[in-house]
């Protein structure tokens, strides 16, 4: 009975983001995925412009194939939540303040996203966002799912 | 009279990334400032300006920004004749002092005069106009590093109208911290004075009218950088020629002929400009952050001309961030001149009368100080206000050496102190 | 004088080609994205500054482009 009602909260309550540490992150787990790794910051528009976006693809692909991973490089965490209260997310952001992950993927700028295979290669690397490109980055995932 | 900024006012308004980065805005939506300024010098000039300016993000960064500018002066200004002894006359071209418009029936007659006191610096009453402006720029991202910026604008006054394009090219470097920046402004003037223009260098009384409308050109270039230093700091050098052809001289500005021995006014003439005019300047900005958000900016700009004036300018400013999303900024810029090289106090009669010649005061050796404070609130990503005032002051030589006669107990230079009050506020709509 | 303007540009256009090694990593331009440190800030208040000084002064313009902010895209 226990496990039937938290399974109806789990229904009615709608996805949200969890905020982790950088350090959490294990991007071997999610092999078998597509996955969509996302580096953003508050101050960054292009950014913002994306997040809309980035939560339909949550909606529109079976989160057994695909998932968005994201990390935040707000030096500031409060401005990394009040920019999350104003702009909701249905993926996880891991927040890396000092930038170590950017700088193992050796960002060249902001906001920058790899579409990583199922079997942990990663097949694109995307500068910037522009609204106008968002057909060709959807074919792109739908070329590995 | 001649209002009009010189505009690379086009070029200030281009937005290399975006405006509200990280908040506020999306697409669809304009970003609006608004402002209205009050400028009132003590016993001459003064002015009001309302300003809108809406800016537009159409997609991916691409900015559509627009502007629109009006302006009113009244007053009076001084007309570049010497004080006297005696009580002066000086003609007008307009009908009269005083709130009548000019009727322009009357070009080629006498149209109206006025009178100054004895022993004080001789001012135009009928010193009045109103300006509109607009401008408009369209910015756009061209591959990863590179922005292209167009723009025009157009002002129209009462005597005078201008018409300008403009083109920015923007390429960055290492990451995007460094920015190297070309741009070229094309203006074209037409300046149509009240009466006429005036035979350069002829008597004020014989009212010798010249053309009805005179033209000038300007060419403008522009070479900048842009610098981040650190997190915090980042530091522009600019370089810029600017090229000017055509009618520059002010139609209502004379220069008083004084009489070799007592130095009273004997008769006026026209003053006469060169019709060319090539200058050259650096400039320098520095903005650095500290902790707590408070910002430093200092900036330097050496300009030197054909003309013989060389001037340099400072500018300082520290903005404190206060608590609640307030700050409060204290201002300060000094600016020093060199006298054009056909500035004159005044002539002498019976001495050869030189073939281009000024007494506007602003060709002057002049020394100003501005001091101001602005108040303001940013009080989200979406809307902020301020208020700022300064306070304006202009010194020259009163007693040059070449002084004699009457002219030794006169003021040659006087004082222009001046008060500024605005108020801004944004919003987006 | 022409020497000092030469002088400039020149130590300008160094400083700025030999800095390659100045900067800041592309997500570390959070302060320098606030639009109080473009280079351009406050606009209008220049346009004004600009409009007032060209009316009572001999000189004009040679100032700032916009300059700065976040790198973005």
């Amino acid at each position: 009975m226990k496990n039937y009602l938290f399974l109806l909260l789990l229904v009615a309550v709608p996805l949200k983001a969890e905020i982790y540490n950088i350090g959490d992150l294990d991007l071997k787990a999610q092999h078998g995925k597509v996955v969509y790794l996302d580096f953003w910051a508050s101050w960054c528009k292009p950014c913002r412009e994306s997040f809309p976006w980035m939560n339909g693809l949550v909606k529109k692909y079976p989160a057994k194939d695909f998932t968005v991973i994201t990390v935040n490089l707000d030096a500031d965490s409060e401005a990394m939540h009040i920019f999350l209260d104003q702009m909701p997310a249905n993926f996880d952001v891991y927040h890396d303040p000092s930038g170590q992950l950017a700088e193992q993927f050796q960002l060249e700028g902001m906001p920058t996203s790899y579409l990583i295979s199922p079997t942990g290669e990663v097949v694109k690397r995307h500068i910037g966002f522009y609204t106008r490109d968002i057909e060709r980055y959807e074919h792109e995932i739908e070329e590995l799912l | 009279m001649q209002l009009k900024k010189k505009n690379i006012a086009g070029l200030l308004s281009v937005a290399t990334c975006s405006l509200l980065a990280g908040q506020g805005q999306a697409a669809d939506e304009w970003n609006v400032d608004s402002a209205i300024l009050f400028y009132s010098e003590t016993d001459r000039v003064d002015a009001v300006e309302p300003v809108i300016s809406g800016k537009k993000d159409l997609g991916d960064d691409e900015i559509l920004s627009m502007k629109l500018v009006f302006d009113a002066l009244t007053g009076s200004s001084p007309n570049g004749a010497v004080p006297s002894t005696m009580v002066q006359t000086f003609t007008t071209p307009s009908g009269g002092g005083g709130g009548e418009g000019e009727d322009e029936e009357d070009e080629g007659e006498g149209g109206g005069s006025y009178t100054v006191a004895p022993n004080t610096t001789p001012l135009d009453p009928t010193f009045k106009d109103a300006r509109a402006a607009f401008s408009m720029n369209w910015d756009k991202p061209v591959e990863r590093d590179r922005r292209r910026n167009l723009g025009f604008n157009f002002s129209v006054e009462h005597d005078f109208t201008s018409l300008g394009v403009n083109g920015l090219w923007q390429y960055d470097s290492n990451q995007k911290n460094t920015s190297w920046s070309w741009g070229s402004n094309i203006e074209l003037d037409s300046i149509k004075p009240i009466g006429g223009a005036p035979e350069p260098l002829s008597a004020m009384d014989a009212m010798n009218r010249g053309s009805d409308t005179e033209t000038r050109t300007v060419l403008d270039l522009l070479f900048g950088v842009t610098q981040v230093i650190d997190r915090s700091s980042l530091l522009q050098l600019n370089f810029s020629l600017s090229q000017a052809d055509g009618y520059m001289t002010d139609p209502y500005k004379i220069v008083s002929v004084v009489d070799s021995v007592s130095a009273e006014p004997v008769r006026y003439l026209y003053e006469n400009r060169p019709d060319k005019r090539f200058r050259q300047s650096v400039f320098a900005k520095y903005k650095k952050m500290f902790t707590g958000k408070d910002i430093f900016t200092a900036s330097y700009r050496y300009m030197t001309d054909d003309w013989g004036v060389d001037s340099n300018t400072y500018d300082l400013a520290y903005r404190f961030r206060l608590g609640g999303s307030y700050y409060l900024e204290p201002h300060l810029r000094y600016y020093q001149q060199s006298a054009a090289d056909f500035y004159r106090y005044f002539l002498v009669d019976g001495q050869p009368v030189p073939g281009e010649v000024s007494a506007d005061y602003r060709l002057g050796e002049l020394d100003t100080t501005t001091t101001g404070i602005k108040f303001g609130r940013d009080i989200d990503g979406r809307q902020s206000w301020s208020i700022r005032l300064e306070r304006y002051l202009q010194t020259g030589e009163s007693s040059p050496p070449e002084a004699f006669g009457q002219l030794t107990q006169q003021d040659l230079y006087p004082d222009l102190e001046a008060t500024i009050v605005q108020f801004n506020y944004s919003f987006v709509f | 004088m022409k020497t000092a303007i030469r002088w400039l540009l020149i130590a300008g256009l160094l400083a700025a080609s030999g800095c390659s090694s100045l900067g800041v990593k592309p997500w570390e331009r959070d302060l320098l994205a606030r639009e109080d440190m473009l280079m351009n800030a406050d606009a209008l208040d220049l346009a004004y500054d600009e409009h007032i000084y060209f009316s009572k002064e001999a000189s004009s313009g040679g100032q700032g482009f916009a300059g700065g902010g976040c790198g973005c895209n």
